[in-house]
C-alpha cells in the first residue's frame, strides 16, 4: 500500500503551508518543515501555536489553504485521514479513539481485519497483535477489553493499530499527558525501537524535559510560524522555552518556605459513594493556612470527586469536613463560598465559565447579589464593568473590552478570568484543579506566581494536578490518591523525585495508616 | 485556538467589529423579511392571483383606517405580552409552552374579580390585573417546580397543563360563569369601572378595541428588560440559561432560578389574559386567545428573547396578521399566504448560521485586505 514512497526524499514535509480558518484566523502561516525518515522529531509550541493544526494537515484532517504537504517524498492532496493512512501515516490522538467494548486485538485490527469472506479470524487477530506488540516492545494483553485496561495500554493499542496499518510515519499528539513517569519511560523505549526500525515519529509536546529526552531534533512553532529547528543535543529547556514564547522565560518558581498557620481545611474519614466514577474511602488530611498541599495521582483516581466535594458540588456520604471551623459537609455551593472556599474547576469549559456571556458577567457569578455590585435588589452594570476592568488589569487578562464573550478568549485567558474571580474573592481555602491544563507557558508561569502569592497571603491551597513536575515545583506537602484511597503522604517535597511519587501513584508502594494520619488531631470537632 | 483573534484587537478595532456585527444582524433581518415577502409574492403568482393588489392590501391595509390601526395595536398588545411571557423562561433555557394555560388562568381570575367583586374606581382596574398576574404566575409555578425539583420535562408538563386548563376554562364559560339567560356562550360583562380605557376615548378617533393595555404592555417590556439586565435575579436567570453547571458552580440555586423564570413568565401571560377580558372583549369568551399563545413563541424566537426586541417583533407580526385579514377581505388571496410569509421568516431567522457566515466572510475579506496592504 505504500509503494509510491520515494526512497530518498523526506518522510513528511510541508512547503510554505498556510492554513486560514473560516473565521479569518490564520492558524499556520508559511511553514516549511522537513522530517527525514527514521527520525524522532519533536514539535513544540504554546497552545495555539499551530502545531496541532499542522499535524492535522499531515493526517488529512485539515487541508492547507495554500502550500503543499509532502508524504514519502511526493506532494500529496489528502482529502481525509483514509488517504493519509493509505500513505502510511498513523496518528495517536490525545483523546484516544478506540471502541471501549472491543478487546485490544479487535481494536488493533479494526478496519483491516484478517480473515476471509467477511468473517473475522479472531485467533489471527490476537496473534497479529501479540506479534506486533513483541516486535515494537509495547506490552499489551490482546484479549483484554479496552474499557478494562489502563490508559497507558490503550495508548499502546493505538500505536499498534497504526503499526498494523503499516504506518511509516507516526504522529503522537501529547502522548505523555495521561501517563505516569514509568509508563512514559516504557513508551519512550518503544518509540526509540520503532525509530531504529525505520519509523519516522512526530512527537507533539509542551513538556520540554521529555522532548529533550526522546527527540533527535526539535522544531519550535510560535503563533502559527515555524521559529526554527535545532538538534536536541544543542538545546536546553531554557533555550527551547525562549524560542517558544519569543523571550527568555523560565518556569522555575521562586518559593520561600511555607509559613504554616492554623489548620484551615480539616477532612476526617471522608467517604463518598459515587453512582458513576470513583468512590472515595476514609480520607483524612489537613491543609493549613499558608501552605500548598499537592494531590498527585493518575487521573480518575478520585481527584475530581474530592475537589467537587470540597467545593460543595457533591455531598459526601461519610465523614466530616471543616473549613476554618465551619462544618461544610451539609452546605450547598453558596454555603461553601461563604465559608471562604474558592475553586478553580478542572474543566473550565464545563462549569468554569458561561462561554456566551461577557467577561464582566463571568467575573461576578459568586458576588452578583452583594454590594458594591448590587444594592437594594438592583444590579449596577457600571459597577460590574468597573469590577471587570479592575480584574482585567490586575490579572493581565488580554481583551479589548469587558463585554467580550468568553468564547472569544484563548484557553489561558479563560483560565485567567477564572483564577481572577476565585482569587479576588480572597478565599480562605483555594482548591485549584488542573490550573495549567491547556494554557500556554506565559499563563502557566502567571498561575504559579499567583498560587504562591495566595499562599503567602495566608490562603490554604489544595493543588490537584496530573502534572507531577508542576506538583513538585509548587507543593509544600504532597498527598497521593489511588482508587479513592490516600496511599502516600510526603510532608517534605524537597528532594522528592517524580519517579518516587510515580511508584505510589501506580500502587507499587504505599504508606501505612500510621504515617498517613500522623499528627492529625483526632475527633470530629475542630480544635479551637 | 480558532478564535484568538478578538483578544489581540485593540478597543477601537473591537468596537468596529461589534458595530459591523450589529449592522450585519440588522440588514440580515431586513433581507429576511424581503426574502419572505418575495417568496409569498411568487406563491401568489403561482396560484394565478394578482400579487400586487394582494400586497397592497397586506402592507398598507392596516394603516388605511384608524379602526384598523386599533385592531392591529390590540392584537399586538396580546401577542407581545405572550411573547414576553415565554422569552423569560427561554432566557433560563426552559422551553415553556405554557402561555396558553397561564393566559386562561389569568383571564378567569381577572374576570371573576372584575365581574363579581365591587371595588372603588382605580382598584377596580388594578385588582383584577393583579389577580390575573398571580393566577398566571401560579400556573407557571406548577410546571416550573416540576421541572426544577422533580426533573419533569418542562415541554410535556406545560403542554399537559394547557390541555387541563383549557378544558376547565371551557367548562366554566359554558357552565357556572355563563351569562344567565344568554343564548350565546360567554360570561357577563365586567363592571364598567374595571374596563381598560379604550384608546378611542383618549385620542378621539375610532381605534376599535385597542386600549390602555398597550401602555401596560410597553411598561411590562421595559420592566422585564430591567429585570433581566439590572437585577441579581435576572443575572441568575441569564447564567442558568447560559450554562447551568457554571451557575451551580458559582453558588446560584439553579432550581430556584428556573422556578422564578416560569413564575415571571406566567404572570405576564396572565396579564395578557386580563387584557383580553378587561380590554378587548369585556367578558370571557370561549377560545378567546386563538392561536396567539403559540405565535407568542415565534415572536420570542424572532426577538432572540430580548424583551425590548419582543415589542418590535410583536408589532411586526401583528401587522402581518392584520394585513392578512384585510388582504383576504379585499382580494381573493387568503390569509394562508401570511402564514407562508411568517413561516419563511421564522425559518430564515432561526437559521442563525446565516449571519455568522456573512460575518465570517467579511472578516476573511478584511484579513486578506490587510495581508495585501502589508505587502
Amino acid at each position: 500500500m505504500n509503494e509510491s514512497w520515494h526512497a530518498a526524499g523526506p518522510a513528511v514535509a510541508a512547503r510554505a503551508v498556510t492554513k486560514t480558518y473560516g473565521n479569518g484566523v490564520r492558524a499556520v502561516r508559511g511553514v516549511d518543515l522537513t522530517v527525514p525518515p527514521g527520525e524522532i522529531r519533536a514539535v513544540v509550541g504554546e497552545n495555539g501555536a499551530g502545531k496541532s493544526t499542522l499535524m492535522k494537515m499531515f493526517y488529512g484532517l485539515e487541508q492547507p489553504s495554500s502550500g503543499e504537504i509532502l508524504i514519502g517524498g511526493r506532494p500529496r492532496t489528502l482529502r481525509g485521514p483514509a488517504a493519509a493512512i493509505a500513505l502510511g501515516v498513523g496518528m495517536v490522538h490525545q483523546n484516544l479513539m478506540l471502541v471501549p467494548s472491543f478487546t485490544v486485538a479487535q481494536n488493533v485490527v479494526l478496519g483491516v481485519e484478517p480473515g476471509r469472506r467477511g468473517l473475522v479470524d479472531a485467533r489471527a487477530a490476537v496473534e497479529i497483535t501479540a506479534r506486533l506488540a513483541e516486535e515494537a516492545g509495547l506490552a499489551v494483553d490482546p484479549k483484554a477489553r479496552i474499557d478494562e485496561v489502563s490508559v497507558g495500554m490503550r495508548q499502546r493499542t493505538e500505536i499498534l493499530k497504526a503499526l498494523h496499518r503499516r504506518a511509516k510515519v507516526l504522529i503522537l499528539d501529547e502522548p505523555t499527558a495521561v501517563l505516569t513517569p514509568q509508563e512514559t519511560e516504557d513508551l519512550f523505549a518503544a518509540v526509540r525501537r520503532l525509530r531504529d526500525g525505520g519509523m519516522t515519529v512526530l512527537f507533539i509536546s509542551h513538556k520540554l524535559r521529555e522532548v529533550r529526552e526522546i527527540s533527535d531534533q526539535v522544531s519550535v512553532m510560535r503563533a502559527g510560524s515555524l521559529v526554527g529547528t535545532v538538534p536536541t543535543a544543542d538545546a536546553t529547556e531554557r533555550s527551547l522555552a525562549a524560542m517558544m514564547v519569543g523571550r527568555d522565560l523560565s518556569l522555575d518558581v521562586d518559593r520561600a518556605a511555607a509559613r504554616r498557620g492554623e489548620v484551615t481545611l480539616r477532612v476526617r474519614k471522608l467517604g463518598y459513594e459515587a453512582p458513576t466514577g470513583q468512590s472515595l474511602h476514609r480520607l483524612s488530611f489537613d491543609v493549613a493556612a499558608g501552605e500548598i498541599v499537592g494531590v498527585a495521582g493518575i487521573e480518575g483516581n478520585g481527584q475530581s470527586e474530592l475537589a467537587e466535594i470540597l467545593a460543595g458540588l457533591r455531598s459526601p456520604t461519610a465523614g466530616t469536613i471543616h473549613v476554618g471551623g465551619t462544618d461544610t459537609a451539609g452546605l450547598g455551593v453558596a454555603g461553601h463560598r461563604r465559608a471562604g472556599v474558592g475553586y478553580v474547576p478542572e474543566d473550565r469549559l464545563h462549569n468554569g465559565a458561561a462561554l456566551d456571556e461577557s467577561i464582566a458577567d463571568n467575573l461576578v457569578v459568586d458576588r452578583h447579589d452583594r454590594p458594591p455590585l448590587a444594592r437594594r435588589g438592583v444590579l449596577h452594570p457600571k459597577a460590574v464593568r468597573a469590577h471587570a476592568e479592575r480584574l482585567i488589569d490586575q490579572y493581565a487578562i488580554r481583551t479589548p473590552d469587558p463585554s467580550v464573550p468568553m468564547r472569544a478568549l484563548s484557553g489561558g485567558n479563560v483560565q485567567k478570568v477564572i483564577v481572577a474571580r476565585e482569587l479576588s474573592a480572597g478565599p480562605r481555602l483555594l482548591i485549584a484543579s488542573q490550573v495549567t491544563r491547556g494554557v500556554d507557558i506565559g499563563a502557566m508561569r502567571f498561575m504559579y506566581e499567583r498560587l504562591v502569592a495566595a499562599r503567602d497571603d495566608g490562603a490554604a491551597v489544595l493543588l490537584i494536578s496530573a502534572d507531577l513536575t508542576e506538583l513538585l515545583a509548587l507543593s509544600d506537602r504532597l498527598l497521593v490518591l489511588k482508587e479513592g484511597l490516600l496511599v502516600g503522604r510526603f510532608d517534605d517535597t524537597a528532594g522528592l523525585t517524580e519517579k518516587h511519587v510515580g511508584l505510589y501513584m501506580l500502587g507499587v508502594e504505599h504508606h501505612d495508616d500510621k504515617h498517613l494520619t500522623a499528627g492529625l488531631a483526632a475527633g470530629e470537632e475542630p480544635t479551637p | 485556538m480558532t478564535s484568538t483573534l478578538i483578544e489581540t484587537e485593540d478597543r477601537r478595532e473591537y468596537r468596529a467589529t461589534r458595530r459591523r456585527g450589529l449592522a450585519v444582524d440588522l440588514s440580515m433581518t431586513l433581507a429576511t423579511v424581503l426574502a419572505a415577502l418575495a417568496v409569498g409574492f411568487l406563491v401568489i403568482l403561482a396560484t394565478g392571483k394578482d400579487p400586487v393588489a394582494a400586497y397592497e392590501a397586506l402592507l398598507t391595509g392596516p394603516l388605511e383606517r384608524s379602526f384598523r390601526v386599533g385592531r392591529w395595536l390590540e392584537d399586538a398588545t396580546t401577542l407581545t405580552l405572550l411573547g414576553l411571557s415565554v422569552a423569560i423562561p427561554f432566557r433560563a433555557r426552559q422551553i415553556s409552552l405554557g402561555a396558553e394555560s397561564q393566559l386562561y388562568a389569568g383571564a378567569l381570575a381577572a374576570a371573576t374579580v372584575a365581574i363579581f367583586l365591587p371595588l372603588p374606581p382605580v382598584a377596580a382596574v388594578v385588582v383584577p390585573l393583579v389577580a390575573a398576574a398571580a393566577a398566571g404566575a401560579g400556573m407557571g409555578f406548577v410546571p416550573g417546580s416540576m421541572k426544577a425539583r422533580l426533573g419533569a420535562n418542562e415541554i410535556v408538563a406545560t403542554l399537559m397543563l394547557n390541555a387541563i386548563v383549557v378544558r376547565v376554562y371551557d367548562y366554566l364559560v359554558n357552565g357556572p360563569l355563563k351569562e344567565p339567560g344568554s343564548s350565546a356562550v360567554h360570561s357577563e360583562r365586567v363592571q364598567q369601572d374595571s374596563v381598560l380605557t379604550p384608546l378611542t376615548d383618549w385620542f378621539g378617533i375610532p381605534l376599535g378595541r385597542s386600549n390602555v393595555g398597550l401602555f401596560l404592555m410597553l411598561l411590562t417590556a421595559v420592566a422585564l428588560w430591567l429585570l433581566i439586565t439590572r437585577t441579581p435575579l435576572g443575572y441568575r436567570i441569564r447564567m442558568t440559561g447560559a450554562n447551568s453547571d457554571f451557575a451551580e458552580y458559582g453558588g446560584i440555586r439553579v432550581p430556584r432560578a428556573i422556578e422564578w423564570s416560569f413564575v415571571i413568565g406566567g404572570a405576564v401571560a396572565g396579564l395578557a389574559g386580563a387584557h383580553l377580558v378587561q380590554g378587548v372583549y369585556g367578558r370571557l369568551e370561549p377560545g378567546m386567545a386563538g392561536s396567539l399563545a403559540f405565535e407568542g413563541i415565534v415572536v420570542a424566537l424572532l426577538a432572540r428573547n430580548n424583551p425590548l426586541v419582543v415589542v418590535i417583533a410583536g408589532l411586526f407580526y401583528s401587522y402581518l396578521r392584520a394585513g392578512g385579514d384585510i388582504m383576504e377581505q379585499q382580494t381573493d388571496v387568503g390569509t394562508e399566504i401570511v402564514v407562508v410569509i411568517q413561516a419563511v421568516i421564522v425559518l430564515l431567522v432561526t437559521a442563525q448560521a446565516l449571519p455568522d457566515l456573512l460575518k465570517r466572510r467579511i472578516a476573511r475579506k478584511q484579513a486578506a485586505q490587510k495581508q495585501v496592504g502589508a505587502r
